[in-house]
């Protein structure tokens, strides 16, 4: 294209510093509010049933949010949000029981997040090499591929076939395998351990909790991330129904796996949990998810993301990696599925694989839906009003479901779009479309 | 000209199979920057199965695909478009319910990639790349003469605005050859003309070199330099509009007997 000049009068007129302090400021005024207002919610006036709904909300808006910029924003319709959340709520509960020591060991907690990391991601490399050898060994022979397959699946077969006379029958190479990462695991914690309390102690004692504590969110929310990176690579390449089925079914593999390991407590669950979560912590992570999701979903990314969203042939053809995009939805909306799967567990006491089924993933699909696909701001009414509801309903006893339901019914009659159809409270951005200086256009032929 | 560091594209010899039936035989062509020429032929002769392979949608069954002397077939359409070739779809594909801004500003935005960091933060930085890029993509609608509908979603604009807008947004991955299909299919004769000169003028304004499926004959013999025609795949004339005008093959396949 021919020389475009940059000395546009509209884009040399703001440095951009005028934009960045205008739309942080009021952040941090934001947050502190939330304190005073925790101490209302909070108090015995306020009552605790009603404390305990405000919370759920809060949750819920995180988890609405989130699945927003997947099912709204990048389009791809996702059943499996509770998954991730599940992956959150157990990855820092079980930290916070065993290494936490009540939130007063950072060093530890980072600890067991890093060395949980190697230890999948030596797993991951070693599972992924595999794949990257089938793929390469093409490359020497038409069948070499197979061939390599035909060899591991009879290596399998034999494996099992020699430990079949067992009281259980396992897999050597799975036992061996699981048994060395876990040992893998306690050496790198065993040997970190002295260090990392050494470094929970060179920081000054009051802020040791709130650290330790974001470490625990952030940890939960990236081992989401994580899952929701491997979920999404072969999940994303199916569209629409296919796709919900498979993250369906993604989800519930995470919910049996935790509900038979052990460690993780099983079907009971984990109890008793360290509670932490206050008013003014989720409000806060509140405040961060809806900020960090809107500048996303309305920054040139977000605009990449609803294009491939709209057509995805149109944005490949005008140069865009439309895997690569959806692929970020997935993950970020994973990641925040797993804050406040984390903000959840450390505010619940107990958690059992129960809360995070099908179920949980339906009622956050139902208020995406309500909300409005592609709004952010629906999605939080949508959030709080589906909270709320069932309370308000609370007098009418059995019939409680039932008009609960119909509402539902009749508010995608009435408004199949949901409540405010893709559309936001507040505009996107002020003064998005400004008139060209008359000195650029130039005359349309014709 | 040196014949393998040239800017041009040069399709050699493709072929393209589904199945049992050829929908593109050995077709050669090639466009150099600044060059406008035409693809014609009847239904279903292959015209834009053509465009579909020189993008990427489908891998050539046989043949090579170069720009700039380098191989470009087998890449997928987003790596061909990056590499300086963009299309318009025959059947209109626009972003419908984003902002006709957007539906510029996004193909503008190669390193939209990136930023994510800043845009969460709302650094100095990207604020200003963002403003750059709405400038520049407001610039080229103000060019394609869809300025005062900037705001408008691009669903809601009229027949004639979807197809510049879709002109424009390809316009904006700064293509070195712009493949148009059937850009005036439904248009009435006063809008054909306009996009007549529209052509004309994307072509000397932006230097790229246009390949144009048309079923008009007016238009493409009246604007384009070169014109190839297709008939079953097959490519069965090549030449000036005079010499395929007056070509019996194409009279029989394509054009028809004058009354």
């Amino acid at each position: 294209m021919s020389s475009r000049r940059s000395d546009h009068p509209a884009a040399s007129s703001d440095s951009g510093w005028r934009t960045t302090l205008l739309s942080n400021a009021p952040l941090p005024v934001l947050i502190a509010l939330l304190i005073p207002l925790g101490w209302a919610v909070g108090s015995r006036a306020f009552g605790l049933y009603n404390e305990r709904i405000v919370m759920l909300v809060g949750f819920n808006i995180i988890l609405a949010v989130s699945l927003q910029l997947i099912n709204g924003f990048s389009g791809q319709f996702s059943l499996g949000h509770a998954g991730f959340m599940a992956i959150g709520a157990y990855l820092a509960a079980y930290p916070a029981m065993t290494y936490s020591r009540q939130f007063h060991e950072p060093g530890v907690t980072l600890l067991f997040f890093l060395s949980l990391g190697l230890t999948v991601g030596i797993a991951g490399a070693v599972i992924g090499g595999l794949f990257v050898l089938l793929r390469q060994s093409r490359r020497l022979h038409r069948s070499a591929p197979g061939i390599l397959l035909v060899l591991m699946l009879v290596w399998i077969l034999a494996d099992f076939a020699i430990s079949a006379n067992r009281p259980t029958p396992t897999l050597a190479i799975w036992t061996h395998g699981v048994a060395a990462l876990q040992r893998l695991f306690s050496a790198l914690i065993g040997t970190g351990t002295a260090p990392a309390a050494k470094l929970s102690s060179a920081l000054p004692s009051s802020i040791r909790q709130p650290i330790c504590f974001i470490i625990l969110l952030l940890g939960g929310g990236t081992c989401a991330a994580a899952v929701g990176f491997i979920v999404g690579l072969p999940a994303l390449r199916l569209r629409g129904d296919y796709l919900a089925i498979a993250t369906l079914g993604f989800a519930e593999i995470i919910r049996i796996a935790i509900q038979n390991s052990p460690p993780l407590g099983g079907a009971l669950g984990l109890t008793p949990i360290p509670k932490y979560t206050d008013f003014a912590w989720l409000y806060g992570c509140v405040i961060v998810t809806v900020v960090v999701i809107w500048r996303i979903a309305y920054s040139p990314k977000g605009r990449a993301i609803m294009a491939v969203r709209e057509d995805e042939i149109a944005a490949a053809a005008i140069g865009l990696n439309t895997t690569q995009y959806k692929i970020t939805a997935f993950i970020i909306g994973a990641f925040f599925a797993g804050v406040a799967g984390a903000l959840y567990a450390l505010h619940e006491r107990s958690i059992t694989p129960t809360s995070f089924g099908l179920q949980k993933s339906i009622e956050l699909v139902v208020m995406v839906t309500l909300g409005g696909l592609g709004s952010i701001s629906g999605a939080i009414l949508a959030a709080a009003v589906l909270t709320l509801l069932p309370e308000v309903l609370r007098p009418v006893e059995e019939y409680r479901m039932v008009i609960y339901s119909l509402l539902l019914v009749v508010m995608m009659l009435l408004r199949p779009q949901g409540l405010l159809g893709g559309w936001e409270l507040w505009p996107a951005r002020r003064g998005h479309v400004r008139a060209p200086s008359p000195t650029v256009a130039e005359p349309v032929p014709a | 000209m040196n014949d393998t560091a040239d800017s041009a594209l040069r399709a050699e010899h493709l072929s393209r199979t589904f199945g049992g039936l050829t929908a593109v035989a050995d077709f050669c062509m090639r466009i150099s920057p600044g060059e406008l020429q035409g693809l014609i032929g009847p239904n279903g002769a292959g015209k834009t199965t053509c465009f579909n392979l020189i993008t990427g949608v489908y891998p050539p069954s046989e043949g090579q695909i170069l720009l700039c002397g380098q191989r470009i077939d087998g890449r997928p359409p987003a790596a061909i478009n990056r590499a300086g070739i963009a299309r318009t779809f025959q059947n209109i594909r626009l972003f419908a319910s984003l902002s006709v801004l957007d539906n510029v500003a996004v193909a503008f935005d190669r390193s939209a990639e990136k930023g994510l960091a800043g845009a969460i933060l709302r650094t100095p930085r990207f604020a200003r790349r963002r403003n750059q890029i709405e400038a520049e993509a407001l610039e080229l609608l103000a060019t394609l003469g869809l300025c005062d509908q900037a705001a408008m979603v691009a669903r809601n604009l009229p027949y004639g605005g979807q197809r510049r807008l879709e002109i424009a947004r390809a316009l904006a991955t700064r293509p070195k050859i712009l493949l148009l299909d059937e850009p005036a299919a439904g248009m009435n004769p006063q809008e054909k003309l306009d996009l007549m000169q529209l052509i004309r003028f994307i072509r000397d304004r932006f230097g790229v070199g246009i390949l144009l499926i048309e079923h008009d004959m007016k238009l493409v013999m009246s604007i384009c330099q070169k014109i190839t025609v297709l008939d079953h795949g097959e490519t069965i004339a090549v030449g000036t509009p005079e010499q395929v005008q007056n070509d019996p093959k194409v009279i029989e396949a394509y054009l028809g007997e004058p009354v």
